[in-house]
């Protein structure tokens, strides 16, 4: 038993209307690997804030390094070696990312006085360490998610864990630097720490785990060496059933295009972008990120104006200025930057969901209907099985995953013309997906021109019915409804954002 | 274009502490200039040392008061504080016939910081708002001193002289067309107070939790921090300060009054404000708050240079405060839209 440096037994926390944690009983070995599966809400991030010690569990108690703790402090976790990358990042907004990712490590030194030279030297080690190149002197407020999470991992890498918790840690992060950090991982592991990993992304979970535990309804269904497991069996361990993801035809027979794109530019951002999508589209695109489809997306939102080309728009050359024109036009962004963002915390999901309807659902004397309110997101939370005890809890309390399910239910609920989707399955289980799927076919079918943007080659294959390529902020190849369906449409895409990823990706 | 303004935005946001800092003195320069071009006499020593004189006790709790806004928190009890530590200072003073400089500081900020744990307390259990608890905790501290204590009135007469001479002290003199001028001893403790502060905020790990906790409480806890311990300090600090303060201003005015400066916390406030630091917490500079207090005192006092009547003090105060409200704001809106949340 002594190799083992966690042992949680029959762990219960409940919260109002949820039990999120149902006597769970978890060891983790030394220098082992572990992942954690299981649907959005199913308990893994509360999981691993009670042996954090952010939560104080209702029962059960944990033996870290053969100590038992019944209240766990988290300073004392942190004593016991124990660092987490949260869910949320946990990051300061207007620190330093230097300070944010120094501060933590001083803190638990017993410091009382600053040394900026070595918040600095700290800082700087592991930037290099994980061999990425962040402005260390800009606050995290003004970086991006990707930087962010970045900064969240130094920090917990900075300092001397023997258990590290990992929650969802890849999120944000481009293919390369999903690459470098799982090295990362790995050399940790071989010096002998213990690391649990949670993540969505069922490629990641087998390349590097040793040990999976599934949790569902809080429950944990059963520990798993990873060779006993494949992608289905964990899929339908994880779900209770087997998921299967809907192919996408479009059927409709007006070819007008609802959207034609010529020539649009802006320096450094993308370059001669033409296309055009008609309703019924679900048109993919695809590009490792920083290929500059993210600038793209929100040139058409009114968020990065073009300085060159011509924009057409039901037959009518506009400008979209500003998002309240894009949203006037029937144009809605499921933005791709929205860890934290995009929803009001403390408001209630029907409140998230219904914001961008205020102009709408408001009648003649500017009251809001009420009644339709809450049958929209009562829509919502069915559809995408967003789960919560009600429409009215706040978004704040909700797991990571559900409340990215709000932010998708908010932009749908505005019903629009042209739906540009960034990434919107990022964080979220695959059984949810599926049902993310439906509900953007559904769309699609009823007459809605959907541009799909994402790194998944599976989601694009399955939802999409035509495909750009982006690469190097520019379109590299178009694959219209014909070559869709040839049987090596998929491999010829791999090899194309294979053969662009050559560049290196600045944060 | 637009990218040529939204580079200049970010770099500008880049260094936006630096930015509010230079706009201020650009301001109090500008306006230095043009006060002195109408009235020539401005320019002169005794002006300068006249606005330190009349400033340095809002710096002193200014200092406290950039602590506590860092938090996240705010103190509007600090005057009913300053007031009560120092009252009961000089009037301790006064029955017990002590004349010590030393005696009335140690009373007073040993009061002061009390009240300001009080504080820290009220809003860690009550668990509301502290413009609230502190509304509450201001009329609570008078009125238990005029209750309880006295609400007597010493004048110049009875005043200790050790305060007096305090009072009226300069650290050095010089010899002027109008007369032999003098720098008010107060720039001592207003010294003392500024530099204390400035170490403790940049480099004390407790000046960096309490900043921390004005960004994310829930992070600052998960970082290890204990924010009851953050807050007590916070509030303490500003409670000392404040009790400095209060000692410091009898011995200026050279009385002891039962009811004055309580009721002129905002204009504190609202310096604090207009030299950066931000109401929801975890920004703002020990510069930008000298600067803020600066430009509303240097108003305060130059405006006969103008020829203008004091009514218009709280014009320009006003619509400073507004101003910088307003591009504080503006730019949070403009940062919403960009990350996709319409507020308005
Ligand atoms: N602070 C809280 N207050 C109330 N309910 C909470 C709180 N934290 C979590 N919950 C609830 O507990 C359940 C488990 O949440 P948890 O965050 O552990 O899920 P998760 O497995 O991490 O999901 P995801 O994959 O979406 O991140 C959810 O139903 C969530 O709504
Ligand atoms: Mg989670």
């Amino acid at each position: 038993m002594s190799n083992l440096v966690l042992q949680a037994r029959a762990l219960s926390k409940k919260f109002v209307g949820v039990q999120a944690l149902d006597k769970v009983s978890l060891g983790i070995e030394t220098g082992t690997i572990h992942c954690l599966a299981g649907e959005n809400g199913s308990g893994k991030s509360t999981f691993v804030k009670t042996i954090s010690g952010l939560y104080q569990p209702d029962e059960g108690d944990i033996l870290l390094n053969g100590n038992v703790y019944t209240g766990l402090t988290p300073v004392q976790a942190m004593r016991e070696g124990v660092q987490v990358i949260y869910q949320d990042l946990s990051l300061f907004p207007h620190m330093s990312l230097a300070e944010n990712i120094a501060l933590n490590r001083l803190r638990l030194s017993g410091a009382k006085i600053v040394d900026w030279k070595k918040i600095w030297r700290i800082a700087k080690e592991q930037t290099e360490k994980i061999g990425v190149d962040i402005d260390l002197n800009a606050t995290a407020m003004e970086t991006s998610m990707a930087g962010r999470q970045i900064t969240a991992i130094c920090r917990a890498l900075s300092q001397d864990a023997k258990l590290l918790f990992m929650d969802e840690p890849t999120a944000a992060l481009t293919r390369q630097e999903v690459d470098r950090l799982l090295k990362v991982v790995q050399e940790l592991k071989n010096k002998g720490l213990s690391v649990v990993f949670i993540s969505h992304k069922l490629d990641e979970i087998f390349r590097i785990s040793d040990n999976i535990t599934i949790f569902r309804d809080g429950k944990k269904i059963g520990d798993f060496a990873s060779g006993q497991l494949d992608e289905k069996s964990l899929a339908y361990h994880m779900t209770g059933r087997d998921v299967r993801y809907p192919r996408y035809r479009r059927s409709l027979g007006d070819d007008t295009p609802l959207l034609q794109v010529k020539g649009l530019n802006k320096q450094g951002h993308y370059q001669d972008v033409s296309f055009q999508i008609r309703p019924g589209d679900i048109l993919g695109l695809i590009g490792l990120l920083g290929s500059g489809r993210t600038e793209f997306a929100l040139s058409l939102f009114g968020l990065n104006p073009p300085e060159e080309g011509v924009v057409v728009f039901e037959g009518e050359t506009v400008r979209v200025a500003s998002p309240v024109e894009a949203n006037r036009l029937g144009i809605a962004l499921l933005p791709e930057d929205r860890g934290s963002q995009g929803l009001f915390k403390e408001r209630g999901i029907r409140e998230n969901v219904t914001s961008t309807l205020l102009g709408r659902l408001a009648s003649g004397f500017r009251a809001l209907d009420r009644e339709k309110e809450r049958e929209i997101a009562e829509e919502g939370v069915k559809k995408l099985r967003i789960r919560a005890p009600g429409i009215e809890t706040p978004v704040g309390t909700l797991s990571g995953g559900n409340a990215q399910k709000v932010v998708v239910a908010k932009w749908s609920a505005a019903n629009p013309k042209l739906f540009i989707m960034d990434s919107p399955t990022v964080g979220i289980d695959i059984g949810s997906k599926a049902e993310i799927y439906e509900m953007v076919q559904s769309f699609a079918r009823g007459g809605m021109a959907v541009l799909f943007i994402t790194d998944e080659l599976e989601e694009l294959m399955c939802n999409c019915n035509r495909v750009l390529v982006m690469g190097n902020h520019r379109i590299i190849a178009e694959l219209d409804e014909n070559a869709m369906t040839q049987s090596d449409a998929e491999r010829r895409i791999a090899d194309l954002i294979g053969g662009s990823a050559g560049k290196e990706v600045e944060v | 274009m637009r990218d040529l303004m939204g580079d200049l935005t970010g770099r500008i946001r880049h260094r936006r502490v630096n930015a509010t800092e230079g706009i201020l003195a650009g301001i109090i320069l500008l306006y230095c200039v043009m006060v002195a071009a109408v009235n020539p006499a401005f320019l002169s020593v005794e002006t300068l040392f006249d606005i330190v004189r009349s400033s340095s006790t809002a710096v002193i709790v200014g200092m406290g008061l950039l602590l506590v806004m860092l938090s996240g928190g705010i103190d509007v009890s600090f005057m009913s504080i300053a007031l009560f530590g120092s009252y009961v200072a000089a009037y301790a003073m006064i029955r017990l016939k002590i004349d010590s400089l030393a005696f009335a500081f140690a009373v007073s900020i040993g009061l002061g910081t009390i009240l300001g744990l009080v504080n820290a307390l009220l809003v860690n259990w009550l668990n509301l708002p502290p413009f609230i608890v502190t509304l509450g905790t201001q009329n609570l501290f008078h009125g238990v001193m005029t209750t309880f204590i006295s609400d007597k009135t010493f004048g110049a007469g009875v005043i200790p002289s050790a305060l007096s001479k305090f009072g009226s002290a300069t650290l050095f003199t010089l010899k002027t067309r109008q007369g032999v001028m003098g720098l008010t001893a107060a720039v001592i403790p207003m010294s003392i107070a500024v530099l204390l502060t400035w170490f403790i905020v940049s480099h004390t790990l407790v000046g960096r939790g309490v900043v921390a906790m004005g960004n994310s409480p829930e992070s600052a806890r998960r970082a290890g921090f204990n924010l009851l311990k953050l807050r007590l300090f916070a509030y303490g600090y500003i409670g000392a300060l404040s009790a400095v303060m209060g000692v410091v201003y009898i011995s200026q005015v050279n009385a002891v009054y039962p009811n004055k400066l309580v009721g002129s916390e905002l204009m504190i406030i609202a310096g604090a404000v207009i030299g950066g630091v931000k109401d929801t917490g975890g920004r703002g500079k020990v510069l930008g708050v000298i600067l803020g207090i600066t430009i509303i005192y240097l108003l305060n006092s130059t405006l006969i240079f103008l020829g203008l009547s004091s009514s218009w003090n709280n014009f320009f105060v006003g619509t400073l405060l507004v101003a910088s409200v307003g591009v504080t704001s503006w730019q949070n809106r403009r940062k919403n839209r960009k990350n996709l949340l319409f507020t308005e």
